[in-house]
């Protein structure tokens, strides 16, 4: 048998490996109520709920921050987050989760934020300069 | 109905647009004419048409650059682009960072330094030039149109920078012809990337992407015109050139990540990241199948492939990090402009020209039949490249998740710890390919003797497993057995590297350049293992805050430490004490103080760190760290939290007589008599007396009525003394109070009341105490990340090496 041909079966199954490696790491964008059924760790897509209040009192604990989200399906749930509050959070216009429920409550262990407002979004800010 | 605008100054943009469709035009017209050229080759005015058009595609591409610098230089905030990027408060070197933030500043960069490159080729590549030139002023051409800003057939081509601002954006204020007069400043530039590597990272990266197109050139010009060897020859410095700059600007990023984001690291597995680095590793990979190519004649197709495929995955990076593809997946990505298709046409066009190329050259490439020596160099070199391929493969599968969710209409997520998915994988391909660069340098092209090459195996094998012995102990990297394995690999390349090089200062400097390059490489592994494997966040929360409820069972300590001002602080053998700061609008520097001590008591460590953050109204707080560099490990401290800065507005002023009590807290009510003392928040007070003798300044008392002034004295903890004489006074049977403030100490003492027999109502009003300051920051520990800056040095330094011995061989043979 040539070399090149064990090579080239070598090659596949490592890519084949690959593939499922890929497949079973990825996970999906799920709901509060998906959450609910699952121990594992999951993303969850939604929105801040800017009517209810942020809590983040770092004078009390530093990596305590607690707020509220509603999901795709319009469930809201309490997240809360083991760390400082993240940067320009109330601007945020979509929030991704990684973590798990505990309880009532969804404990994540990581957010990123999609805030396109900040810089991008084109809002005229206009100030009158009075004479 | 038309406005006649005042105040805008339009000229600048209409020059730029002009020059924009004149790089476009002159592009099309030189490609037309090199593809001629190429064709009727004795037909010399193609050939001169083809330069004319060149030279004024360079011309015009200077132009566009200087009408977009002069716009964003003097605010004129008339134009989007200016507007949007930056503003009057930038200072000029990041007014050239701004220049870069948009898509369309971008692209003009890659232009641009496509352009010097082509003015390299058209200098130096004589027989060439016809065939390359007309694939590089294709792209030129290409990246031309994503400026121009027009809508054919209802499809938007192009974002232009120089759009006006009333253009791009519908709001009341454009109806009326002064609005100019009410935009006083632009959106700025995005603090994160006000930072000095933002002025370089960009332009190296471009010049790394950019210069990726020449051996593509080369490669379908040597498929086109049937010079098949030829081709690969030229195409080795030009690829070893691009891999050098891709690669030290890929790092500039991740130092820029490093010293100026907040994510505490220096590479993150995003998507723009990966983006970048995956032509990187098949270009890297192509060069070593062109060496082994040109050594023994194998492996043609893999070396070619290689070589045309790296630039159109620059072109896929572009569309993964310009179309918006990305989406939720990465923080870093530019929004979409509407260009989606046009990138992928881009994408297409080119792929395309390879596919045409490939196949129809098919049957005439050189490609062998026989097998290759197992023990031969070239051998090894090719599966080297294939690992790095397989490597690629992983990086662009997981990274185009979101294009096969856009593709298939599926909705999968990256992994949800994306790192060590990445990790685990490019942890082995990094250990296969470090033995391969070991195992390399001691075979010979063609064949080698089993037995010399055993021998010489052995010695290297023994040194390498007592350093990484060593390594592994010191560098604490043993908690993992992958780490020990990716440790020895490194260990093993620098050790038989360092063989070579030792050899070349013997006199065979010719060979220098791959093994500087290794090691380099090796270096970078080295730092890269022990910082991320070690790293270790230093602020841990373990003690002194009291838990939450409903959070008792945290399974980590929290990593971010608050600290009040002059409040020391033990963390990790360090006392921290945040001693202040300081305000250099925009920012604000903290000063976190460290310093540790050995048993004695001794300081035998300390130092200042300034951490600063910006409260930007646009974005809150956007921290930057501050970092102590050691030979052997950084001390990494970035701000995640403090107090709101004061707003001089926010504050009532309070004035004597005011009715309101407004700013303070609730006042205590007490019946007092001549010599009781009083607490307050900050000291006490005593009453001395009761005047009955007082007067009032505007208002002349009549007869019967009556005017008492109580005699207070009021000690501060701090030592001062005040005193204080509110007033109480009946006025035709009315009682009237007078209220005394000390503003020193947040006091307002009232006197409202004589009640007979009991005593004096004394009412004691408080401002709440100024709030101490604060800061929650974390700290970071990276152990020998100077391996990591290091490797990449030497690596450049290899490619440098490599890149004048290859173009030496080039005029040799030329000559």
């Amino acid at each position: 048998m040539k070399k090149g041909a064990i090579l080239g079966i070598i090659i596949i199954a490592v890519a084949i490996a690959m593939i499922v490696s890929i497949y079973t790491d990825s996970s999906t964008y799920a709901s509060f109520k998906d959450a609910q059924q699952t121990a594992s760790e999951i993303h969850v897509v939604g929105e801040l709920n800017k009517t209810k209040t942020l809590y983040y009192n770092p004078t009390k604990d530093a990596n305590y921050f607690a707020f509220y989200m509603v999901d795709h399906d319009g469930t809201e749930c309490k997240v809360v987050f083991n760390g400082a509050k993240p940067q320009d959070f109330e601007r945020s216009e979509q929030i991704v989760l990684t973590g798990k429920m505990v309880g009532n409550e969804f404990h994540a262990s990581k957010i990123l934020m999609k805030c396109p407002s900040k810089y991008n979004k084109d809002q005229v800010e206009v100030t009158e300069s009075k004479a | 109905m038309d406005i006649q605008y005042q105040g805008e100054s339009l000229l600048p943009g209409q020059l730029g647009q002009f020059f924009i469709i004149l790089s476009f035009g002159s592009a099309l017209l030189s490609c037309i004419s090199y593809l001629f050229a190429t064709k009727y080759k004795e037909d010399r005015s193609w050939h001169q048409l083809a330069r004319i058009g060149f030279f004024i595609n360079v011309a015009a591409v200077i132009g566009i650059g200087s009408c977009l610098f002069y716009i964003i230089y003097n605010h004129l905030f008339e134009y989007h682009y200016a507007w949007s990027h930056s503003s009057r408060t930038l200072p000029v070197y990041y007014i050239i960072s701004s220049f870069w933030e948009g898509q369309e500043g971008s692209f003009w960069l890659w232009m641009f330094w496509q352009a010097i490159l082509a003015v390299v080729v058209v200098a130096r590549s004589r027989q060439w030039e016809d065939p390359v030139m007309t694939t590089i002023m294709l792209c030129q051409a290409v990246l031309a149109s994503m400026l121009i800003g027009i809508e054919v057939l209802g499809e938007r081509v192009g974002s232009s920078p120089f759009i006006l601002l009333r253009q791009a954006l519908e709001a009341p204020i454009f109806s009326r012809p002064d609005y100019l007069t009410m935009i006083a400043d632009g959106n700025g530039l995005n603090p994160l990337l006000q930072n000095y590597w933002m002025v370089i990272h960009p332009p190296t990266l471009f010049l790394g992407f950019a210069s990726m197109i020449v051996p593509f050139a080369y490669g379908i010009a040597g498929l086109w015109q049937r010079k098949y060897k030829e081709w690969l020859h030229a195409a080795l410095p030009w690829s070893l050139f691009a891999v050098m700059v891709l690669g030290a600007g890929i790092i500039m990023g991740s130092f820029w990540a490093y010293e100026a984001l907040n994510f505490g690291g220096f590479w993150a597995w995003d998507p723009v990241e990966n983006a970048s680095i995956i032509p990187w590793f098949t270009l890297i990979a192509a060069v070593h199948v062109i060496l082994a190519y040109k050594n023994s004649g194998h492996a043609y197709f893999t070396a070619t492939f290689l070589v045309l495929i790296s630039f159109v995955l620059v072109i896929y990076a572009s569309f993964l990090t310009r179309s918006g593809v990305l989406g939720e997946t990465s923080v870093h990505a530019f929004t979409d402009l509407g260009m989606y298709w046009q990138l992928v046409a881009f994408n297409l066009l080119f792929l395309g020209i390879m596919a045409y190329f490939l196949i129809s050259r098919w049957k005439e490439l050189p490609i062998t039949k026989k097998d290759e020596d197992t023990y031969s160099r070239e051998f090894w070199l090719f599966i080297g490249a294939l690992i790095l391929v397989v490597a690629c493969v992983q990086i662009i599968a997981t990274t185009s998740i979101p294009v096969f969710n856009a593709l298939f209409g599926t909705k999968v997520a990256p992994p949800v710890d994306a790192v060590a998915h990445y990790n685990k994988w490019q942890t082995a391909f990094a250990i296969v390919v470090l033995l391969l660069t070991a195992i390399g340098q001691f075979l010979k092209y063609k064949r080698t003797t089993p037995k010399v090459f055993y021998v010489k195996l052995l010695v290297s094998l023994i040194v390498s497993v007592l350093l990484t012995a060593i390594l592994v102990y010191v560098t604490k990297v043993y908690v993992n057995v992958l780490f020990i394995v990716l440790s020895f690999a490194a260990v093993f390349s620098l050790v038989a590297n360092a063989r070579v090089l030792g050899d070349a200062f013997k006199g065979r400097w010719k060979l220098a350049g791959s093994s500087v390059a290794h090691i380099g490489f090796a270096l970078l592994i080295i730092g890269a293992l022990v910082a991320a494997a070690t790293n270790k966040v230093v602020s841990l929360n373990a003690g002194g805050s009291i838990p939450i409820a409903g959070f008792e069972e945290r399974e980590k300590p929290g990593e971010n430490l608050f600290l009040y001002i002059n409040q020391p602080m033990k963390m990790d053998g360090y006392t921290i004490t945040y001693v202040g700061d300081s305000v250099a609008a925009p920012n604000v520097y903290y000063k976190v103080n460290y310093e540790r001590k050995n048993e004695k008591g001794d300081v035998v460590e300390q130092f200042q760190l300034t951490p600063n953050a910006q409260q930007n109204p646009k974005m809150g707080l956007i921290g930057t760290p501050s970092t102590r560099h050691y030979l052997t490990r950084d001390i990494y401290t970035i701000v995640t939290s403090a107090p709101k800065l004061d707003d001089p507005t926010a504050h009532a002023h309070d004035e004597q007589g005011h009715q309101a009590n407004e700013g303070y807290d609730e006042p205590t009510i007490q019946l007092v008599q001549v010599g009781d003392t009083l607490r307050y928040k900050n000291g006490f007070v005593i009453v001395k007396g009761v005047d009955r003798n007082a007067t009032l300044q505007n208002m002349p008392l009549a007869n019967g009525d009556l005017l008492f002034a109580l005699q207070l004295e009021v000690h501060a903890v701090t030592g001062e003394v005040y005193s204080a004489h509110p007033k109480y006074l009946i006025k035709n049977g009315n009682p009237f109070d007078f209220a005394h403030d000390i503003a020193d100490q947040g006091l307002r003492f009232r006197f409202t009341k004589i009640v007979p027999d009991k005593g004096m109502e004394l009412m004691i009003y408080q401002k709440p105490l100024p709030e101490k300051k604060w800061i929650v920051m974390k700290a970071i520990e990276f152990p020998y990340i100077n391996f990591f800056w290091c490797g990449t040095i030497i690596m450049t330094i290899g490619f440098l090496l490599s890149i004048f011995r290859r173009n030496k061989e080039l005029k040799r043979k030329m000559a």
